[in-house]
């Protein structure tokens, strides 16, 4: 691995820790304030790629594990990852990955921006809600053991938010994509 | 500006060594949902508070540090209490309570060094194997706690810059330069490492 790419996983990383600890935005027409950190896995996958992406993520996962507050709230530790929602911040990691692979197979530089950022939303809803959910479902349903489905429908309340987090991500990606391009092009 | 969440202490949890009780906790992880009886979960339950708090942390700072997570724990006990049973419902929170408070207990007693020494040692069939250098993962935690302030003080001068030209903090408008700035700084800090020959081998 390159020194260059062992800083970008590492700057990236940081980043995930400043979206921790930023304060959460509140949209308009969403009444709850929704929390930047998990941005942070599609921003990781469209804008770094995949390998890259997934260190990032899997680099921040360890930071949580050893017991830094990173999270957002401060919370860290492997309390959180032991309690119903574990299963999402190693989703992250995975979510990163599949985001990356997706971006890297279908954003090329010579396309029209439409396209590039299509391309994007995809990739960053592949990664960032479904691989994401299903690490976090799988995880909770081990822990409720018989009730699963409430836990799915109580997750359905975090999909707006998250869908408003995907093109976030995939115009953020794009934009990034024109200013410093880093996403290996691969076919 | 990041401090770890352990404590410093001399209890018996505190001197344990790290393998232990990572072993300790996967073995609960796994063992605790074989179990059904209440009559075992309950005294369990006591027994991981009273080993969460032998750790010195107090009530007041083990309140705040699991009262989020324990109270996820509530939610899926209550969903259990009205899906499944009442009996289920406790068990639930038998067995993710004691799993909650056994991590907070090795969080609060294991010390970041203790973590790396240890991942160190784990690493080292990955290195024979070629696929990792513990040296590696010690570079970038330090890397990553080194820019964190530097990082988030790069976002508040994004911020002001959007005050000053009475602009409203939007994410995008925020997140774009503060990633492009940041990741801008990755030649040079590979330069200043490799110039320093952090990862000579």
């Amino acid at each position: 691995m390159t020194t260059r790419d062992l800083v970008l996983v590492a700057l990236f990383a940081a980043i995930m820790v400043v979206l921790g600890l930023l304060p959460p935005i509140t949209l308009g027409f969403i009444p709850v304030p929704i929390t930047a950190q998990s941005l942070g896995p599609m921003l990781a996958g469209c804008i770094l790629g995949a390998r890259r992406g997934f260190l990032s993520m899997l680099l921040f996962l360890l930071l949580v594990a050893i017991g830094l507050p990173v999270l957002s709230g401060g919370r860290g530790g492997f309390a959180v990852l032991a309690g119903p929602t574990g299963g999402y911040i190693v989703g992250w990691a995975f979510g990163a990955l599949v985001c990356g692979l997706i971006a890297q197979r279908l954003v090329r530089e010579g396309q029209n921006e439409i396209a590039q950022i299509a391309a994007f939303v995809a990739a960053a809803f592949a990664g960032g809600v479904v691989v994401v959910y299903l690490f976090g479902l799988v995880w909770l349903s081990y822990a409720t053991g018989n009730a699963f489905l409430p836990a799915v429908a109580a997750s359905a309340a975090f999909l707006p938010g998250d869908l408003i987090k995907v093109g976030i991500a995939a115009l953020a990606g794009r934009a990034v994509l024109a200013g410093y391009p880093l996403l290996p092009q691969r076919a | 500006m990041l401090n770890g969440l352990d404590i410093e202490g001399t209890s018996p949890l505190h001197r344990m060594p790290v393998r232990g009780k990572l072993i300790v906790l996967f073995t609960a992880a796994i063992g605790l949902f074989f179990l059904s009886d209440l009559r075992l979960l309950l005294p369990a339950l006591g027994l991981a508070a009273a080993v969460f708090l032998s750790t010195g942390i107090g009530l007041a700072e083990a309140v705040r540090r699991t009262r989020f997570v324990l109270f996820t724990v509530l939610l899926v006990a209550a969903a259990n209490y009205v899906i499944v049973s009442p009996h289920e419902a406790a068990v639930v929170l038998c067995r993710l309570s004691i799993l909650v408070l056994l991590a907070a207990a090795i969080t609060a007693t294991t010390g970041i060094s203790a973590f790396m020494d240890e991942i160190a040692r784990l690493a080292a069939p990955l290195e024979r194997l070629g696929l990792v250098r513990a040296a590696d993962i010690s570079l970038a935690v330090g890397l990553v706690i080194r820019f964190v302030p530097e990082i988030l003080a790069r976002y508040h001068d994004i911020a002001e810059a959007h005050r000053a030209r009475g602009l409203p903090l939007r994410p995008l408008t925020a997140l774009v330069p503060l990633i492009i700035l940041t990741l801008k700084d990755a030649d040079t800090i590979a330069l200043a490492i490799d110039a320093r020959g952090f990862r000579r081998h």
